[in-house]
């Protein structure tokens, strides 16, 4: 008897079939066509949910008067303030310090509210021009006034601003100001105008922010350009000298938040930079200088707004009037050292003593009269000219 | 039997295949697709979501007006994998062929600053290499070097940076061929009236070729989206493929686009590993 029967036939090893691989990808393109359709079934199911409409949310979603969710940018509050909130309303408080730049927000909460959906937070923090492109697009709520009376205590140069001039949706949460920052010891001397920062010896030691309003504010201010009222046009002579400058690489780099280590290194000479930073920074570094230039200083504030269909208006309420009383006011100014946009804040802080005593002298706090003076905000723009300076802006940025 | 034997494994290949089948399905393949549909698509405004319309107008504006970081993304990627295996061969040849009992340590030596943060290695870079800092000075301190050179705000900074943070994916590759080799052949090759140069340029080189393509494309295809590194060590004009991504996104809000110039880049990114693979051969890497 042969051993066919009983020897295994070639390339058939136990285990081992005949899986090509033609075989594999023909079949596997069946499998995938059916799961092709896959994304197409999330998607029609994400649709399902019922939509809100925009304007009051009370109506439509019951109100959760127990709990708050605030999502806020980084080191913006002090946990005494988050604690006694909690202590003082008995609401628990969600802060969070999510917010980290005002396009990555919008790009989380865009699929949502464009489609009428609400996202989680109760408060948001967006800047002043975001602010103001939610309300456009009817993504924020009106402030229930009437359970806020401490907003009468806002500063009377941020009533009715240019970004919310009915002052129904907004309510500033710090404000501040962009200027120079610069490092004296790098400098060797004083810096008191745009053109310093133009100075030959500091070639690619510039640094300028990568947000728009505040670098092409303060190079418009520097050019006589009205920035109260901005056109792509208006502003295109501020575009050509940026540009100018980052070519001829007088202006090393674009920064965010990240300025200030190379500022203290003196790898920057100078860059545009914003008061608060300096604020802090100067504490560890007494070299670390900041000026409003002589042709102004761009004024920005950090709102807070209601998203449609947020269920926590009341809580929300409450904890705006909370914040918009001089005493809460100071507490979170001495630790955030930024503008309050709180009236009384400065005498609050000459009662508390000490550090923040101290803190009510700081002209990065409280801007002398004449300085204020100098201090103006970006207008808002069109939807047009607004990304038409976006689109230039970046491809001054190389992208 | 034979025939049985055949039909209970029929379903084995399969079953072993589904797990990472399905994961590349359902992370890969479904996000390419997804992706397609946006490139593909127009906004209505640019605060709307796209709508799916054959659009491929994106395709064209993708490659007309970044044209030029594609092309610098290439160069600094190409570059960096130059550097990284002119550094990092000789680095695992060594380890490999000289190490002994210390190679453990070595080849951990050579790992363990990459626990850090990479964004932390890569500001490190800025103060090292600063205007301020001593290295620079000590540089403009030499003849032909000028008050204001600065090593950092250029190409080079960008490349180096790029080098230094993918130096291990080149070594380790590498590495491992080599160790695989057994170095008595530079023996053999020697008993032979070999050079020591010639010993190893047509024994052991050829021989550790997979780990020399592996460390390639570790470096290169991470390389070429990198947009760390121009950030912090580049200016505005060396900016790359990966910065106007982010920006189209996140800033301009122009996911077609963005869309658009993902696809290109993993299109070109392929292209460029097949030619290589290719010229290679890929029989070496399954050893």
């Amino acid at each position: 008897m042969s051993n066919h029967a009983r020897r295994p036939a070639p390339n058939t090893r136990a285990g081992v079939s005949n899986v090509t691989r033609r075989r594999f990808i023909g079949r596997s393109g069946v499998a995938l066509g059916g799961l092709a359709l896959g994304p197409s079934f999330l998607a029609a199911c994400g649709s399902d949910e019922e939509t809100l409409d925009s304007g009051s949310g009370s109506g439509d979603v019951t109100q959760d008067t127990k709990s708050l969710y605030f999502a806020s940018w980084p080191a913006y509050i002090d946990e005494e303030t988050v604690a006694l909130f909690e202590k003082d309303t008995g609401i628990k408080f969600n802060y969070t310090e999510e917010y980290n730049d005002n396009n990555e927000y919008f790009a989380k909460i865009q699929p949502l509210l464009s489609k009428g959906r609400a996202i989680d937070p109760d408060i948001i923090a967006p800047t002043f021009w975001m602010a103001g492109r939610l309300i456009g697009l009817d993504w924020v709520q009106k402030l229930p006034l009437d359970k806020i009376p401490n907003a009468s205590n806002l500063n009377d140069n941020l009533v009715d601003p240019t970004w919310d001039p009915t002052g129904e949706y907004t309510l500033p949460w710090q404000s501040g100001f962009a200027g120079i920052a610069y490092n004296l010891e790098t400098t060797g001397r004083e810096l008191t105008s745009m053109d310093d920062l133009w100075a030959p010896e500091f070639k690619g030691k510039i640094g300028v922010l990568s947000e728009m309003r505040d670098t092409l504010g303060l190079i418009a201010k520097s050019l006589d350009i009205d920035i109260s009222k901005p056109t792509a046009k208006s502003l295109q002579p501020a575009l050509d000298l940026l540009a100018e400058k980052v070519d001829s690489g007088q202006i090393r780099s674009f920064t965010g938040n990240d300025y200030m280590d190379d500022l203290s290194s003196g790898s920057f000479a100078a860059c545009i930079g914003w008061s608060g930073d300096i604020a802090q920074l100067s504490l560890d570094n007494p070299n670390a200088k900041f000026a409003i230039p002589e042709s102004g200083g761009t004024l920005w504030s950090d709102t807070m707004v209601i998203p449609t269909g947020a269920d926590g208006v009341d809580a929300a309420a409450e904890f705006m009037n909370y914040v918009y009383d001089p005493v809460n006011a100071a507490r979170i100014a001495a630790f955030v050292q930024y503008v309050s946009p709180v009236k009384g804040v400065q005498d609050e802080l000459r009662k508390m003593g000490g550090d923040s005593a101290a803190l009510a002298d700081n002209v990065l706090l409280f801007p002398s009269e004449e300085s204020s003076k100098n201090l103006s905000s970006f207008g808002q723009l069109s939807d047009e000219d607004e990304a038409a300076l976006d689109a230039a802006f970046s491809k001054i940025q190389g992208n | 039997m034979a025939g049985e034997g055949r039909k209970n494994g029929r379903f084995v290949p399969w079953a072993l295949l589904s797990p990472g089948g399905l994961f590349l399905a359902l992370f890969f393949l479904v996000p390419v697709w997804a992706l397609a549909r946006i490139a593909l698509s127009t906004k209505p405004s640019r605060f709307e979501d796209p709508a799916f319309a054959w659009d491929f107008s994106n395709f064209g504006t993708a490659l007309s007006d970044y044209g030029g970081q594609f092309g610098r993304s290439f160069l600094y990627a190409g570059l960096a994998t130059l550097f990284a295996f002119i550094i990092g061969y000789p680095l695992a040849y060594s380890i490999a062929a000289y190490g002994g009992k210390w190679k453990d340590l070595l080849i951990g030596l050579v790992v363990i600053p990459f626990f850090t943060s990479f964004l932390i290695r890569t500001i490190a870079w800025t103060s090292i290499l600063g205007p301020q800092s001593v290295v620079t000075d000590a540089f403009r301190g030499l003849p032909l070097v000028g008050d204001d050179f600065n090593f950092i705000g250029n190409m080079w900074s960008v490349v180096g940076g790029l080098t230094y943070n993918f130096l291990p994916f080149m070594i380790l590759p590498i590495y491992v061929a080599l160790e695989k080799i057994d170095f008595r052949l530079t023996e053999a090759a020697g008993d032979l009236y070999a050079t020591p140069v010639a010993g190893f340029w047509r024994v052991i080189f050829p021989l550790s070729l997979p780990g020399v393509f592996a460390g390639s494309l570790l470096v290169f295809i991470p390389a070429a989206g990198d947009f760390i590194n121009t950030r912090f060590l580049g200016t505005p004009k060396t900016s790359v493929i990966g910065s106007v991504v982010q920006d189209q996104f996140l800033v301009q809000l122009n996911y077609p686009v963005a869309a658009a110039l993902s696809l290109f880049l993993m299109a070109i990114i392929t292209v460029a590993v097949l030619i290589y693979s290719k010229l290679f051969g890929t029989e070496g890497l399954a050893a």
